[in-house]
């Protein structure tokens, strides 16, 4: 089992002193890692229309290389502006993946657009930035992932990879939506897409996982990494219903495997757990794991899927993944 | 090209219509069958909040395009599931023969917020001559794409030496004229190409130039091949004021090919247009032509986008 010590909660728009455009929610954190400091992208939140109705948008904190509980520099505005009228990512882009190709930055987000019958609709759309990673403009108006045969709708949660010379995209897509309670709650699992240039996706069309909480399960964000020779993936998983609550919220779970087409689901190894109080005492989840000089460290989020902020925990075993 | 208008054939406030429809019958086009001709259009309901849903129906024709055999009293197709791009309508539907199954080419409507509706293409598959189609799967086989945004709809399919083609329409722009108003869509004629009719591959640009201004939206492209050459009609009108005015209402179009890559458009050659007066006066839209016994038919709809019903040309000289 992964044994992680944690740090502490790194940042919380709401702790802000100064005043900022953002007001809540720091979600899905992604990192991009710099010679004097490590730039944590994530989403968050102007206050909430009359109707209590969301945007969300793409921002950053820098964190100390040298001590990444220290806080550098904090993002003035959005760095990526909403889609046009009508678009996918009119609403809101979030969850976001960051990567690095050549000289540029790439971010694949789920954008978010509203509808009638079911609250909203998500695709995934990239957006590139030529000032290393300060600013981003979309490479074009409409998703690059978007609804197909086997995947009706709800394309969220991107996870960027590039192994060798493939691009990789963990993503999740909608098979259901559950009309039970007072509004409707979409069913998603995680699924792969691959690609040559990172732009045009072949879909492989089987979800990547079983479900543990039977069929109705919600997965998202799958987190892979390469390493000893194996792959391996933190995810969140959820309840369909009531999960706002600690009883049915969010968990981060693990599964390996060799050919990253196969997995083996062993949550019980991934080793996160909430807290006994705080921030993390309800959930933990979109995990997200990198390694920088030497450690290996996992970025989540916690209680209210990202409303009380990100944490940071370092791994203190094992550092030899093989005999996970 | 010069047609003969021989007059409207259907006025679906005749008939009992399926799913509850009240009226509309749009988007005429047709199964050639041995006995008869089959003419699947989009009719539709008012459901329980006053907005329309567009339910796909047929009626029978003897061969001569003469007679009315009988109408659909059945559900042709379902309307999606809740969240499915299809939920809210299918308009309009394109059939083609493939082997012992008929499949359907669907544009599926969804309601959203901030503008009306999105669409995209299904496909629907039958194996009783058409009678009831089956959806291949909850998700649709062409939606929005990275240049492609949104409205993906309208599609026609033909197959010609073995390829499937596909030519459907995709929106470009979501646009507020006036403050009171909502937003008013433009949308362009593409094309895609395919070795099954399942996975498709866009060509990515809009094939027929703009007459109008940039804004001219286009739609429902059909295609056929007459004397040694390939020929598309299709609708168009201004992106606004296009319900009230005649002079910005639909139109059709026409353009040709030699190599179905490069299409000249030229409206002049049409060879039809609005009557001076009656049911195709004010707008004429959703062409649909066809080869039957020896000639070349063309069914489309005329004033209120087929409120009443749809008529009939024939094509007396190209």
């Amino acid at each position: 089992m992964f044994k992680w010590e944690k740090l502490g909660k790194i940042f919380d728009p709401k702790d802000l002193q100064d005043k900022s455009w953002m007001k809540e929610f720091a979600q899905s954190p992604s990192v991009l890692i710099f010679e004097k400091h490590v730039r944590v992208y994530f989403c968050s939140r102007p206050a909430p229309t009359q109707e209590g109705q969301y945007l969300s948008y793409l921002s950053y904190i820098d964190l100390d290389r040298d001590n990444l509980l220290h806080i550098l520099d904090i993002c003035q505005a959005p760095i990526l502006s909403l889609g046009k009228l009508g678009t996918f990512d009119e609403f809101g882009t979030n969850p976001i993946s960051v990567i690095r190709a050549g000289d540029e930055v790439r971010v694949y987000y789920a954008g978010w657009t509203r509808c009638e019958s079911v609250p909203i609709n998500g695709a995934i759309g990239i957006a590139i930035s030529r000032d290393g990673g300060n600013s981003f403009s979309r490479l074009g108006d409409g998703p690059v992932i978007s609804y197909t045969v086997d995947e009706p709708f709800m394309m969220g949660s991107p996870r960027i990879r590039k192994l060798g010379d493939k691009w990789y995209l963990w993503y999740v897509a909608g098979k259901e939506w559950l009309q039970s309670g007072s509004k409707p709650e979409p069913v998603y699992k995680i699924r792969l897409a691959s690609s040559d240039d990172g732009i045009n996706w072949v879909k492989h069309g089987k979800d990547m996982l079983e479900s543990r909480l039977g069929e109705h399960e919600c997965q998202a964000c799958a987190d892979v990494m390469f390493r000893d020779n194996r792959y391996h993936m933190f995810f969140s998983y959820r309840n369909s219903h009531n999960y706002k609550t600690s009883e049915g919220g969010y968990r981060i779970g693990y599964a390996s495997s060799d050919d990253m087409f196969n997995w083996v689901r062993r949550d019980e190894m991934a080793g996160m757990m909430v807290s006994e109080s705080g921030w993390d005492s309800e959930m933990v989840n979109y995990p997200h794991v990198f390694m920088l000089d030497g450690e290996t460290y996992m970025l989540y989020q916690g209680n209210g899927m990202g409303r009380s902020g990100i944490g940071l925990a370092r791994l203190i075993g094992p550092q030899d993944w093989r005999s996970i | 090209m010069k047609w003969r208008k021989l007059g409207q054939i259907f006025d679906p406030t005749d008939h009992t219509l399926p799913n509850n429809c009240f009226g509309y019958a749009q988007s005429p086009q047709t199964l050639v069958m041995d006995d008869r001709v089959r003419v699947y259009f989009s009719t539709r309901e008012r459901d329980p909040v006053g907005k329309y849903l567009s339910h796909v129906a047929y009626v029978d024709f003897d061969r001569p395009l003469q007679h009315i055999l009988g109408i659909s009293d059945h559900t042709v197709i379902e309307l999606g599931k809740l969240g499915c791009f299809d939920e809210h309508g299918i308009f309009p539907v394109n059939v083609i023969r493939v082997e012992d199954s008929i499949r359907a080419y669907t544009t599926g409507w969804n309601r959203k917020v901030s503008v009306s509706a999105d669409a995209s293409i299904g496909l629907a598959i039958s194996h009783d001559e058409g009678r009831t189609f089956e959806k291949y799967g909850s998700g649709p086989v062409l939606s929005a794409s990275l240049h492609e945004p949104f409205l993906v709809g309208d599609a026609f399919v033909a197959r010609y030496d073995g390829l499937y083609r596909m030519w459907y329409i995709y929106g470009t722009n979501w646009k507020k004229f006036s403050e009171n108003d909502p937003p008013d869509r433009v949308y362009k004629i593409a094309h895609a190409t395919s070795t099954d009719g399942i996975d498709w591959k866009r060509e990515g640009r809009q094939i027929i130039a703009d007459r109008l201004n940039a804004d001219e939206c286009q739609a429902l492209p059909t295609v056929f091949y007459l004397n040694g050459s390939y020929h598309m009609y299709f609708c168009y009108r201004q992106a606004h004021g296009f319900r009230q005015q005649s002079n910005n209402a639909y139109r059709l179009g026409y353009a040709c090919s030699q190599d179905l890559v490069n299409w000249e458009r030229d409206d002049s050659q049409a060879g039809i247009d609005v009557a001076e007066d009656g049911w195709d006066s004010q707008m004429q839209c959703y062409p649909h032509v066809f080869h039957l016994d020896g000639r070349v038919y063309m069914l489309y709809n005329g004033n209120e986008f087929g409120r009443h019903g749809f008529g009939l040309a024939v094509l007396e000289s190209a």
